[in-house]
């Protein structure tokens, strides 16, 4: 027998303390792992969003966080929307009815609009045009991919394309047809759009939505700007036709609005593109049309203001329950110290050494601490999973039972480790220096 | 002839009163034990009996003097040394049994074997009860078993190692009268099975007359307290 049996074996001798001291440390260890792996995921969505393939975001003016959570996050809400004139100042001479480069084109190497306001399952809808997945890239530069289908054409005005996390959770797939509701769940239900094509997951919150072609976002009701009459009231919605066997014909561009734009912004020639984005938002947040701002910077700064500080915070906290759940160690230990004074008499007496008996404590605290710290990884994988929905609805992040924070959880095993041994010294000592002879000492 | 497993030579021992005045417990000129030989030692309290058995044992240093354990001087070694040394070549029987009590029949002579060299061997182990009769009780704890069978435990744990000696300290101190000669029978003919020598410290004059070498411990302990009126 080994003495990491020994240990093993005294842990089940008093199953109700060891168990309660297992299960108090296990809820610590739970706490820890649940918070790493939130903070962990949220981190990540977060950096994850700010290499998407652009550098600037053009909204109304308000808020810049909240034009970027909405638009690069798809959640918060819209602020407000643009005008198609604003829009239009970014696209070249092709682009446009007059055939006029636009005052920003030269600025700009793409510019993609996106039209947000309309829900699927709860999921966002995001109107938008091909060029959101034929030009723009993703992270480090590469290609949007599709798992199935294709991107939606232009001219198709009720394709659309479907997220990696939306296609896995409603099963739909190419060839199916879908209806957004106008502001909410339970708003009026549009026209169908049918699926195009499913992306491959990007781990960005692109698999969150729902992309459909902006011309039959425009015609769906509600999503045209009203026309004012002279007397200033708004006038009727036009009657577009919307089968789209009919060929429908496109909303005019007096009646357009966007929520956004994303810019990426051109190289021009001997100046880095930081410079270019610089001078660009400065010029556009001169204007009464709009704001630009860069989305790297608002997600650095959302992060070193909220993210980073309430994730220390909540892991300090987390880190002090594991302490105390440790001290719990401790106390079960010493609650248990006089019958284990007799046990360890008798272990040196049959002749074990005192180094022997000081190491079966030990363990016996590190084995206590290895099953709470195991069971609380465990049960906090569980907590993520069970909260994953609400993560997801909350802070536009998917979560599951497998989602970890492989660096940060690993670090958790040599914590233990010490946490154990820390709280297992002071009844290890008691053991070392047991005096075998007054414990033995029989009368005579 | 063969050497002792046990001899004492010029061995002293002492404790220091609070007030710093030490107190002699022990002063032996000779004494010694012969491979395979069985001794009573009977003394009253005061005789330094327990002290004779740490010393033995290693448990307790003498303060002068050499405690030869098969043929190795244990006052000359350290702490862990002893340790070993009472592992590997002796074996002990408490008064009180002292069995672990988390641990099985079985795993109780195992957790002896755990501190000697060798590696632990539950054949072995399920030998050794099987030896002392009981090999339907290796799964069972201390707290299921009798008396006499948690006395047995604590032969056959003695003999895990296979000692040169076993000291069983007051073995029938905690049987009722009936069952005495048993336990008595079942150490003694166990010795003999193993060729293991037998040191048995015993106040009961009934239990030191059956063995054929019988001492008192007065009689070779110069610091023995003579108790007044005569008693033993």
């Amino acid at each position: 027998m080994s003495l990491l049996g020994i240990a093993w074996r005294n842990i089940r001798h008093r199953p109700l303390t060891s168990g309660l001291t297992v299960f108090s440390l296990a809820l610590g260890v739970a706490l820890v792992v649940a918070t790493l792996i939130t903070g962990a995921i949220v981190r990540q969505a977060f950096e994850s969003g700010s290499g998407l393939g652009y550098n600037m975001i053009v909204g109304a003016k308000g808020s810049p966080l909240q034009l970027v959570l909405n638009s690069v996050y798809y959640i918060s809400r819209p602020i407000e929307n643009i005008s198609w004139e604003l829009y239009t100042e970014f696209l070249p001479a092709d682009g446009r009815s007059d055939a006029r480069a636009g005052r920003f084109a030269s600025s700009v190497e793409n510019a993609v609009p996106i039209c947000m306001g309309d829900y699927f399952r709860g999921w966002r809808v995001v109107g938008t045009n091909a060029a959101m997945f034929d030009r723009l890239r993703r992270g480090a530069g590469e290609p949007f991919r599709f798992a199935a289908g294709r991107n939606f054409r232009d001219e198709a005005f009720f394709e659309g394309v479907l997220g990696a996390a939306v296609a896995a959770e409603t099963g739909l797939g190419v060839g199916d047809s879908f209806a957004p509701t106008h502001g909410a769940d339970d708003g009026l239900e549009h026209d169908p759009f049918i699926v195009a094509g499913v992306l491959a997951a990007t781990d960005t919150p692109v698999d969150r939505g729902v992309f459909v072609n902006m011309e039959g976002f425009f015609l769906q009701e509600g999503h045209a700007k009203p026309i004012e009459d002279e007397s200033g009231e708004a006038g009727p919605e036009p009657a577009g036709p919307v089968d789209p066997s009919a060929g429908p014909v496109p909303l005019p561009e007096s009646r357009r609005e966007v929520t956004a734009i994303l810019v990426e912004t051109a190289s021009l020639p001997g100046l880095p593109p930081e410079l270019t984005s610089m001078g660009l938002r400065n010029v556009i947040n001169e204007g009464r049309d709009g704001q630009a701002v860069l989305p790297v910077a608002e997600i650095r700064q959302l992060l070193d203001l909220f993210v980073w500080p309430l994730e220390r915070l909540l892991l300090l906290l987390t880190v002090l329950v594991v302490i105390v759940s440790a001290v719990g160690i401790l106390v079960s230990m010493v609650g248990s110290s006089l019958e284990r004074t007799r046990d360890v008499a008798i272990m040196r007496a049959l002749g074990a050494r005192r180094s022997h008996v000081l190491l079966t404590v030990l363990l016996e605290g590190i084995l206590l601490a290895g099953c709470g710290g195991l069971a609380g990884w465990l049960l906090g994988h569980l907590v993520v999973g069970l909260i994953g929905p609400w993560i997801a609805t909350n802070a536009g992040v998917s979560a599951g039972v497998l989602s970890a924070a492989p660096g940060a959880e690993l670090l958790l095993v040599p914590l233990l480790v010490v946490l154990a041994v820390a709280a297992a010294l002071l009844p290890a000592v008691a053991a070392y220096r047991t005096d075998v002879a007054r414990w033995l000492q029989g009368p005579g | 002839m063969n050497r002792p497993v046990i001899e004492l030579i010029d061995v002293r021992k002492s404790f220091t009163l609070p007030g710093g005045e030490p107190v002699p417990v022990l002063d032996v000129g000779h004494f010694a034990v012969e491979p395979g030989e069985q001794v009573a030692l009977e003394g009253h309290s005061g005789s330094g009996k327990t002290t004779l058995l740490n010393v033995i044992s290693g448990i307790m240093r003498p303060d002068a003097g050499r405690v030869m354990l098969d043929g190795i001087d244990l006052a000359s070694l350290p702490e862990p040394g002893r340790d070993r040394l009472r592992a590997e070549r002796l074996g002990m029987v408490f008064q009180q049994f002292n069995l672990l009590p988390a641990f099985t029949a079985a795993e109780n002579v195992l957790v002896a074997m755990a501190f000697a060299s060798g590696r632990p061997d539950r054949r072995r182990a399920e030998e050794l009860l099987e030896s002392v009769g009981l090999s339907h009780r290796l799964g069972h704890r201390p707290s299921s078993l009798s008396v006499g069978e948690q006395q047995r435990v604590a032969v056959a744990r003695a003999l895990a190692n296979r000692p040169r000696v076993i000291l069983a300290d007051e073995p029938t101190a905690s049987v009722d009268p009936a069952h005495q000669q048993q336990v008595i029978d079942l150490i003694q003919d166990t010795c003999r099975r193993h060729e293991v020598g037998l040191v048995v410290v015993t106040h009961a004059p009934e239990v030191a007359s059956q063995f054929p070498r019988r001492l008192r411990i007065e009689s070779f302990n110069r610091a023995a307290v003579i108790p007044t009126g005569g008693g033993a």
